[in-house]
């Protein structure tokens, strides 16, 4: 095989995912996998509070798709966030099995929405926020199927994904964002962007112009 | 293999993964389309049994999967028994409401949770990651990129953890005070997040330039060559047709002894 040159430097256009991309993404993803699947105990322990008060903490569930997105800020990697999670917790023989494949696919696809209808732009506390509040609607819609979720008395239905909802924001929003910007002062950010949408855009102004 | 070892190969263990991973997709879709609880006792069961004689582990380790089981179980069927809608009231106390209905609809999603479980275990305690990703990346022509960067992740992660350990110890000597309360939680967590994140990033990036380097991410790719081959054999048909043999006999058992035949679950 003869390899190309020009492509080689470039890792294969700018736009797409690069192998770099990728690998720190589904890393952090599946450290958070690990995460993911000891945080069932912790969110056990909630349990004994009040009915379902356990929900508060579900957003953790959501937190790697936010997270990579914010740190890599292409399409496609909230999916590939929350699936390589979701793999990682099935791996250690989890009792949900494959479930949880389909939970990160949805979960992750929820959060991707939101961060497309903001054009892949904004990677602000809102944006986050939506985006772990639409992976928890994301979660909802999988309970349905799965769970007969919606067999529940209306009171505990709405109560428990009120919080759902509030959690994802919570958790996979807000703290998500306060632990990018720790990672940005580290400065080790500065890798996964070499160069900004910016220094494309002036790239092209001098071709054309 | 994959981590729970292997102490005895089995037909699946010489199934291709790909023809694996396809026959379990179909039955957990299968399972989380079932809505008779009969139904859904006979899959538990009989996937429970599937796993303990295809698993290939001794029996020590598939008694470890009980407990994952037991979680399953309890974690499915109890909310849906204490707050489930329904009309003939057997217990009631404050906001806990536990009636026929939804009693049954709660046991029907704790089988359906163990169904599940069995059925996931199926694959993972007889598949490596390896084996699964070279069958992806050949059969179904998932992008090398993708299937290296799992694969490579796969063995970074204990570097991770050893990390891990390693900042617990330097926070120690260097006499890190107990942190109380929630702020002390929180600054707990970012003492080992930051870190171990922030290292995660760099050796992801410094392993993917060296990859790129040497062309896995496989831009030119049609006719690469694999270290591992992904082939079909008999086994594949082997297990077509004794887990559609098994999902058979659950259906049959379930319209020839009905445990409860109470038929479709749901409300309304």
């Amino acid at each position: 095989m003869q390899s190309n040159g020009g492509n080689l430097k470039h890792g294969g256009g700018k736009k797409g995912l690069r192998l770099s991309d990728i690998l720190v993404t589904v890393l952090i993803s599946l450290v958070f996998g690990v995460v993911y699947h000891f945080w069932g105990s912790v969110y056990s322990l909630f349990k004994p509070l009040f009915p379902e008060a356990d929900e508060l903490l579900y957003g953790m569930w959501f937190a790697a798709a936010t997270l990579a997105f914010l740190l890599i800020r292409k399409p496609g990697v909230a999916v590939i966030a929350e699936l390589a999670a979701a793999h990682v917790e099935v791996l250690f023989g989890s009792g949900w099995g494959l479930n949880l494949l389909l939970y990160g696919l949805i979960q992750g696809l929820a959060a991707e929405l939101v961060f497309a209808a903001f054009r892949y732009r904004r990677a602000g506390i809102w944006a986050a926020s939506l985006a772990g509040a639409a992976a928890a609607i994301g979660s909802m819609s999988v309970d349905f199927y799965l769970s007969y979720t919606d067999d529940y008395a209306l009171w505990m239905f709405i109560a428990k994904y009120t919080m759902r909802v509030i959690s994802g924001a919570l958790i996979a929003g807000a703290a998500m964002v306060a632990l990018g910007k720790a990672l940005d002062r580290t400065g080790v950010t500065s890798l996964l962007s070499p160069a900004s949408a910016k220094d494309y855009a002036a790239l092209d102004d001098v071709r054309h112009g | 293999m994959s981590i729970w070892g292997m102490d005895r190969r089995t037909w699946l263990h010489r199934a291709n993964p790909v023809i694996k991973l396809a026959v379990l997709l179909l039955l957990f879709t299968m399972t989380v389309l079932t809505h008779d609880i009969d139904f859904v006792i006979y899959q538990a069961v009989i996937f429970t049994i599937c796993l303990v004689l295809l698993c290939g582990l001794k029996m020590w380790k598939i008694l470890l999967f009980a407990l994952p089981f037991l979680i399953a179980f309890v974690s499915s069927s109890s909310t849906m028994m204490l707050f489930g809608r329904g009309e003939t009231i057997w217990w009631e106390w404050g906001l806990l409401r536990v009636s026929e209905e939804s009693f049954y609809r709660g046991l029907h999603l704790g089988f359906k949770g163990i169904a599940f479980a069995a059925e996931g275990l199926l694959f993972v305690t007889t598949t490596s990651s390896v084996d699964l990703f070279y069958g992806l990346m050949q059969k179904l022509k998932l992008a090398p990129k993708f299937a290296y960067s799992f694969m490579a992740s796969i063995r970074l992660l204990p570097m991770v953890w050893e990390e891990f350990l390693i900042r617990r110890q330097a926070l120690q000597v260097r006499g890190c005070p107990p942190l109380r309360g929630v702020r002390g939680m929180i600054k707990r967590v970012g003492m080992y997040a930051v870190p171990l994140l922030a290292q995660s990033i760099r050796r992801a990036h410094r392993v993917a330039a060296a990859m790129e380097a040497e062309q896995f991410n496989g831009e030119h790719g049609r006719g690469r060559t694999y270290y591992y081959e992904s082939r079909y054999s008999v086994y594949d048909l082997l297990i077509v047709i004794l887990l559609t043999l098994a999902a058979a006999a659950a259906y049959m058992c379930a319209s020839w002894y009905p445990w409860f035949g109470i038929g479709d679950v749901r409300f309304d």
